[in-house]
């Protein structure tokens, strides 16, 4: 059972979609998991009556599970961060979410409102921003654009408008509002898109991929628009991405999925420490010439209780630059310092290196995420 | 008094096509010219079919062409207005404001609707002024055959519409509709003379299309004057009425299982 504590829930969410659908086009209409409920194709020409019919009698066919069980529970008020490869089903749970993509199994809740069951409830407790959506009209401004969707929403026109000129000032947009939209640049059409979903003022909001296609600096300045929207407007704010910086700067918690199920749910740090069971750590020494004492104090650093490895650095002159050192997570590090110490070196500086969440994305997944091609498991 | 939501959203989408279509300045002059054009276009071969018109509508037939060409600018809207609106990119924005399908369909047509309803006059002015056509209407009838036609083409064009959500592209049922229509629905001369054309009692196929009743109704009440209590005039609205009834639910059902269905197979964002 869900409880109202959440924002979002899910138990046990499954999605297949069909896998053969000959009016598609642009070479079928699925490439991986999780494709269909999110980018756009295009058909070809006309239906033949035999499809038709297959449509009508609802032929089964073989399917693909975009969605394999997939529990979430996300508070009110959290960051969540969705990372996951290309195909990994994140579109498809967030359009699941938006009810414009219905689920085969499991249930899922918006602020404690079942989605098959009521989805215009829902809407009204949610709104997304789909970085592929056109529901804005090229001929029009920017600000008739949201004049149009604040009717949809049900705002009186003085409502609309006021909420128009603060969501302009927020994002910048105040100057270009009477232009046609058809001018706008990317970063503002996003932005613009985000003014569409704040304006009836829902408690929780959905991005997908916000920052795509963004350049660095617009990417930098919607993040943090995102970010003053949740702290400051109290909003769940629910973002799937690939871009794992953006999830690690952003999110309070990140669930990680990969072919549809959640692989891993945490903050951003516990997942990057409790992906590793060993941490490294580089230690280098003011410039000595490699000798005997030094050997030992190699073999007695590897018999410290905790140490996987240590291996000397040295450069082809002989001098000793240093060790790197493979440690077990919950190692003492005063024991090493001592063996070290003894051997009377000189240290220059200690340098830890922390796994990043792209180092834990890969071991989870064995996946880049932004390649989304497998690799090779660590 | 607090306005109705679904009135806000059907205004929201009228306003939004007026605004759009405003900024297409050279497509009123071209509209006008296509008046004219069309106007003369249907003149051609008038005197083939003078006497089934004059048997059914007591009219000659230019008044019957250049009635049929405004009923058919009227009238095409309702059938275009769903469809060119259902981009499905758009589709999902908009329904994610959570807006109900009556609103929805509705305000996609209402702008093109207002529209033919305003150019419709020029149709007749030069009509009447132009082609000496004489209208015989009797205003409530008129009314009333206009709002079975639009219950009559809003149902079809959801039917078609709630068939492409799911196919993505021209669909067979609609594009068979289409060609029945052109050649039996009566659009360019009375459909008796069909009788002529092929064989006796090939005219029985029209009646079975409902376009035919589109044209049939706005027809009789414009150049024949009927009283709404005449008897003659209500059967045939009686029976026109059937189609109304039929195609309106059924097609709203249609639009929402296409709607649905997209939905299960993720495909609302595709085209």
């Amino acid at each position: 059972m869900t409880t109202m504590e959440y924002a979002i829930e899910t138990i046990n969410l499954v999605k297949r979609y069909p896998t053969r659908r000959p009016t598609m086009g642009r070479g079928g209409p699925f490439g991986g998991f999780g494709g269909g409920g999110g980018r756009g194709g295009h058909g070809g020409g006309m239906t033949s009556f035999g499809s038709i019919i297959d449509i009508i009698r609802k032929k089964k066919g073989p399917f693909v599970e975009a969605l394999r069980g997939v529990n979430l529970q996300i508070k009110k008020g959290e960051i969540f961060g969705l990372l996951g490869p290309n195909g990994a089903g994140k579109t498809t749970l967030i359009k699941i979410l938006c009810s414009l993509v219905l689920h085969d199994e499991g249930e899922a809740y918006v602020n404690g409102i079942d989605v098959k069951k009521n989805p215009r409830a829902v809407l009204r407790n949610l709104q997304a921003v789909l970085p592929e959506s056109r529901g804005f009209t090229w001929r029009l401004t920017g600000r008739q654009n949201l004049y149009f969707y604040a009717l949809l929403y049900g705002l009186g026109k003085k409502e609309a408008e006021e909420r128009i000129d603060y969501l302009l000032e927020f994002t910048g947009l105040t100057e270009r509002a009477n232009d046609g939209y058809q001018r706008y640049s990317t970063g503002m059409q996003r932005k613009l898109l985000l003014c569409r979903a704040l304006l009836p003022d829902s408690s929780i909001l959905l991005f997908d991929e916000p920052t795509a296609g963004l350049d660095p600096p617009s990417a930098i300045e919607f993040r943090n628009m995102l970010s003053e929207v949740a702290k400051e407007r109290d909003k769940t704010v629910f973002v799937s991405t690939h871009n794992l910086l953006e999830a690690q700067k952003m999110c309070n918690r990140i669930a990680i999925i990969d072919r549809g199920k959640i692989t891993a749910c945490d903050t951003p740090d516990n997942i990057r420490y409790k992906t590793f069971d060993e941490r490294t750590v580089s230690i280098t020494f003011h410039d000595v010439i490699f000798n005997e004492e030094h050997k030992k104090m190699l073999d007695e650093l590897e018999k410290t209780y905790g140490v996987h490895s240590a291996t000397p650095e040295m450069n082809s002159d002989g001098i000793f630059e240093g060790i790197t050192i493979r440690l077990e997570k919950g190692a003492d590090f005063s024991s090493i310092l001592e063996v070290i110490m003894k051997s009377k070196l000189k240290i220059k500086w200690i340098n830890t290196q922390e796994p990043t969440l792209e180092d834990a994305f890969i071991a989870i997944t064995g996946r880049h995420p932004e390649i989304g091609r497998q690799m090779r498991r660590p | 008094m607090e306005i109705p939501i679904a009135l806000k959203q059907i205004w929201a989408f009228t306003m939004r096509d007026f605004h759009s279509w405003v900024t297409y300045r050279t497509t009123v002059v071209t509209h006008i010219i296509n008046i004219f054009i069309g106007v003369i276009s249907w003149g051609v071969n008038a005197t083939y079919v003078q006497k089934p018109v004059s048997e059914m509508y007591h009219s000659d037939y230019i008044s019957f062409l250049v009635v049929g060409v405004a009923i058919g600018n009227l009238i095409m809207p309702l059938v275009q207005g769903v469809e060119i609106g259902l981009n499905p990119w758009t589709l999902e924005t908009i329904l994610m404001t959570g807006m109900g399908t009556s609103a929805f369909v509705i305000g996609n047509v209402m702008w093109r609707y207002l529209f033919s309803v305003l150019t419709f006059i020029p149709y007749l002015i030069i009509g009447i002024y132009v082609f000496h056509v004489t209208l015989n209407a009797n205003i409530p009838s008129v009314i009333v055959a206009f709002i079975v036609s639009a219950a009559i083409l809003m149902g079809l064009a959801m039917i078609s519409t709630g068939v492409r959500i799911v196919t993505k592209s021209t669909d067979p049922i609609t594009w068979a509709i289409n060609i029945l229509q052109s050649i039996f629905a009566g659009v360019a001369f009375p459909v008796i003379y069909l009788d002529t054309i092929f064989f006796p009692g090939v005219s029985t196929i029209s009646w079975l299309l409902p376009q035919t009743w589109v044209y049939h109704l706005c027809r009789l009440s414009m150049l024949t004057n009927p009283s709404l209590l005449d008897p003659p005039f209500l059967i045939q609205l009686l029976e026109g009425s059937v189609f109304a009834f039929i195609l309106f639910p059924v097609g709203y059902k249609i639009f929402e299982w296409g709607v649905n269905r997209s939905k299960q197979e993720g495909t609302l964002g595709w085209y």
